[in-house]
């Protein structure tokens, strides 16, 4: 545990923002990556991506703020998080893929890290544009999201050594797999809730006639 | 500390409740709900803007020694420049003429002398009065408008349209009918989707107006492309939405109220070309109610049946669907909203028509055949004025008015806005920022915040400047004299090396 959160293991992640390719690479060869560290930026974001929803300006901001629920947020984030890293596990174990599922936690968790910094750093810009100067703001968020999905792109290649035809195959394949789980995950909790009432009808039954 | 502050304001609320409800009606006993929309489409509940103040039905009105007789169907009617009201009592084919306390029945025409020959009405749907004081009745079944003077004698008749655009096989059966100031007609005819006909002062047909685009969808499209021709004949046609009751403003604009599916757009300004140039405000959405159910009793987009142009820019429409006013200004903004589907005093069952006398309006109802009449409220009467000078450019003046609309009803966001844009004219640009916030107007707030940014800035550029240059002063000292200092020492001293 003090070892996932040591200074090395803090710089790696400095290291591998600025140089991700390379980063990756020994992330998954030399075990330099560290999931808690992954997680945290992934609840991080979460914490953010609500924050930015709550204290963006007014200007920028066209979010009613009694729709905002952060713990529900943080909650889907983080449960996305889960679906895609099991999604991309589950179709890279097929093809060949070398990366771990520690890895695939790791890569796409360290991704977050130029998204978390762009929405907080676009909050804080926005509290001095006015209108006409949104560009500001955006350019922010935009640039922070685009360095994330390059991140994660590079992150996934590495991970399992492919090529970027092949990661963008498995990447398509992984949008597919998450919907299949979703849709179980669906199905079963429909099930369960289904079977629950079944034996609850039939306490209710006993409670009433005997 | 938030609560403590809002304590006063409270108790301030409460009394002006308690003073208007022992004055007047106390909007629990209303026979409907009054609300307006916020910023993001929730219902917020205000203080009634019009309060009941009795109805007019035929059975409570004497002629002649007699009593005039229940209204049948009435569908249509509209105030002279003098104030009288008419009244298309379209199922008794006859006009009443009211006075303007709605109490005495001043003329009922029930037939007129046209070049010798006695003629009567048949179901006459539409009633107007022109502003030269001639009276335009849409004889719907005779197909034909009659025009006469005020005193029931006759002028001419509009009829019997001829033009290539129209079909041959086409009956002209007039429905609602408006005249402008250089006494043009215009008139909704039944099965008239091209839009309104307008007639010249001499009665020629012109052409049309207004009309109204078919949207077809890019999915309808594609349908229409794979179907095949047998198929396409049973599809449901495309056809304009209809027309529904038209009025004329002072400067001949014509206001036009249409059904519309989407409850997007439910009226339109027309300009003398006939092009729309009405202000749709912030959310481009002048349909009426902006959220309603999709199932059950009540549910659709409202039905909008009549308009009615008012004062300043301010005009009522009248929604069939749930029975509700809408008012908006020249903007665009719903200024409020009342009125419901019934049988108490107050509401409706079939409304039909909306026109205003003064300060109150007046609404027909065809199936109870009686006119409502409703008053204005302090809250009404406060949001009509403060919008009316907004209208003639006094919006300082306005200030006040809206102080206390707020008063009454803190969350108006126009009440909101109008005091923050007065704090910007008046250069207070921190008071703007939050009024203009709270009415989530963002172009006036970003006025006022890049006005209170360079202030800010001004203020607090020598400060500012001095910080960055000790800054950077103590960075160079640190980069150049007392870190290469630092690792000299860890070297001597053995240790790591940054």
């Amino acid at each position: 545990m003090k070892d996932m959160f040591s200074k090395e293991r803090w710089k790696y992640l400095f290291y591998t923002v600025s140089h991700p390719s390379d980063g990756f690479y020994w992330i998954r060869h030399q075990e330099r990556g560290s999931i808690g560290i992954a997680i945290l930026l992934v609840v991080l974001y979460g914490v953010v991506f609500s924050m930015n929803r709550i204290y963006a300006s007014f200007v920028v901001n066209d979010i009613e703020p009694r729709t905002v629920n952060s713990v529900a947020e943080l909650a889907g984030v983080l449960i996305l998080y889960l679906v895609l890293c099991v999604g991309n596990w589950s179709v890279t174990c097929l093809m060949e893929g070398e990366g771990r599922f520690k890895d695939i936690l790791i890569a796409v968790g360290y991704s977050m890290l130029p998204m978390v910094v762009g929405t907080v750093l676009a909050t804080i810009v926005s509290q001095g544009v006015a209108e006409n100067e949104e560009a500001f703001y955006s350019i922010i968020m935009g640039l922070g999201t685009a360095y994330t999905v390059i991140m994660m792109l590079i992150g996934i290649m590495q991970v399992h050594n492919y090529t970027l035809g092949k990661t963008l195959t498995t990447l398509f394949l992984t949008v597919v797999a998450m919907f299949i789980i979703i849709f179980l995950a669906l199905l079963v909790f429909n099930f369960i809730t289904q079977v629950y009432s079944f034996f609850r009808s039939i306490y209710t039954e006993l409670v009433f006639r005997v | 500390m938030r609560m403590r502050k809002c304590f006063p304001r409270t108790l301030c609320l409460a009394a002006v409740l308690c003073l208007i409800a022992s004055c007047a009606w106390a909007n629990d006993s209303l026979p409907y709900d009054c609300y307006n929309y916020d910023y993001w489409n929730n219902i917020l509940y205000t203080p009634a803007p019009y309060v009941p103040d009795g109805s007019i039905s035929g059975a409570t009105l004497e002629w002649q020694g007699q009593p005039l007789g229940a209204f049948r169907m009435p569908q249509d009617l509209c105030v002279s420049p003098e104030g009288n009201v008419y009244i298309a009592d379209t199922g008794n084919n006859r006009i009443v003429v009211l006075s303007g306390d709605l109490k005495t029945v001043l003329q009922v025409i029930t037939d007129f002398d046209a070049n010798g020959k006695k003629e009567t009405f048949s179901s006459p749907y539409g009633v107007a009065v022109s502003q030269n004081e001639q009276l335009y009745v849409a004889d719907s079944q005779n197909h034909r408008i009659v025009v006469l003077e005020l005193d029931g004698s006759f002028v001419k008749y509009v009829q019997d349209p001829k033009s290539e655009v129209l079909d041959e096989k086409f009956v002209f059966t007039p429905l609602k009918v408006s005249v402008d100031y250089a006494d043009r007609v215009y008139c909704v005819a039944q099965n008239m989707f091209q839009g309104i006909m307008v007639f010249t002062a001499e009665g020629d047909f012109t052409g049309f107006f207004g009309t109204i685009s078919v949207k077809i969808s890019l999915w309808e499209k594609f349908w229409r492309k794979v179907s095949t021709k047998e198929e396409r004949s049973k599809q449901q046609l495309f056809i304009p939405t209809e027309f529904t009751g038209i009025d004329v403003d002072d400067e001949g604009y014509v206001y036009t109220s249409n059904k519309d599916t989407d409850g997007i757009q439910a009226v339109r300004r027309l300009n003398p070309k006939g092009e729309d140039v009405i202000r749709k405000g912030a959310k481009e959405n002048l349909g009426g109610d902006r959220v309603f159910g999709t199932v059950g009793n009540y549910s659709g987009p409202s039905q909008i049946v009549d308009v009615v142009y008012r004062d300043h820019g301010i005009y009522s429409l009248l929604d069939a669907r749930r029975g509700r006013v809408f008012t908006y200004d020249h903007e665009g903004n719903l200024l409020y909203i009342f009125g419901g589907i019934g049988t108490q005093e107050g509401t409706f069952r079939v409304p039909a028509a909306i026109e205003h006398l003064g300060s109150r309006l007046i609404v027909l109802d065809s199936q109870q055949a009686n006119v409502c009449i409703f008053s204005e409220t302090e809250y009404g009467r406060l949001i009509n004025q403060a919008v009316s000078l907004r209208y003639d450019g006094d919006e300082s003046q306005a200030v006040p008015l809206w102080q206390e609309v707020l008063r009454l009803d803190e969350n108006n966001e126009l009440a909101n806005s109008g005091i923050g844009k007065a704090y910007l004219s008046a250069g207070d640009n921190e008071k703007a920022l939050t009024y203009l916030r709270r009415g989530m107007n963002r172009a006036y707030y970003s006025v006022a915040f890049k006005r209170w940014r360079n202030e800010m800035l001004a203020g607090n550029i020598s400060w500012i400047l001095t910080l960055v240059v000790v800054l950077v002063i103590l960075l160079m000292v640190w980069k150049r004299v007392l870190k290469p200092r630092l690792a000299a020492a860890r070297t001597a001293k053995g240790g790591r090396t940054a």
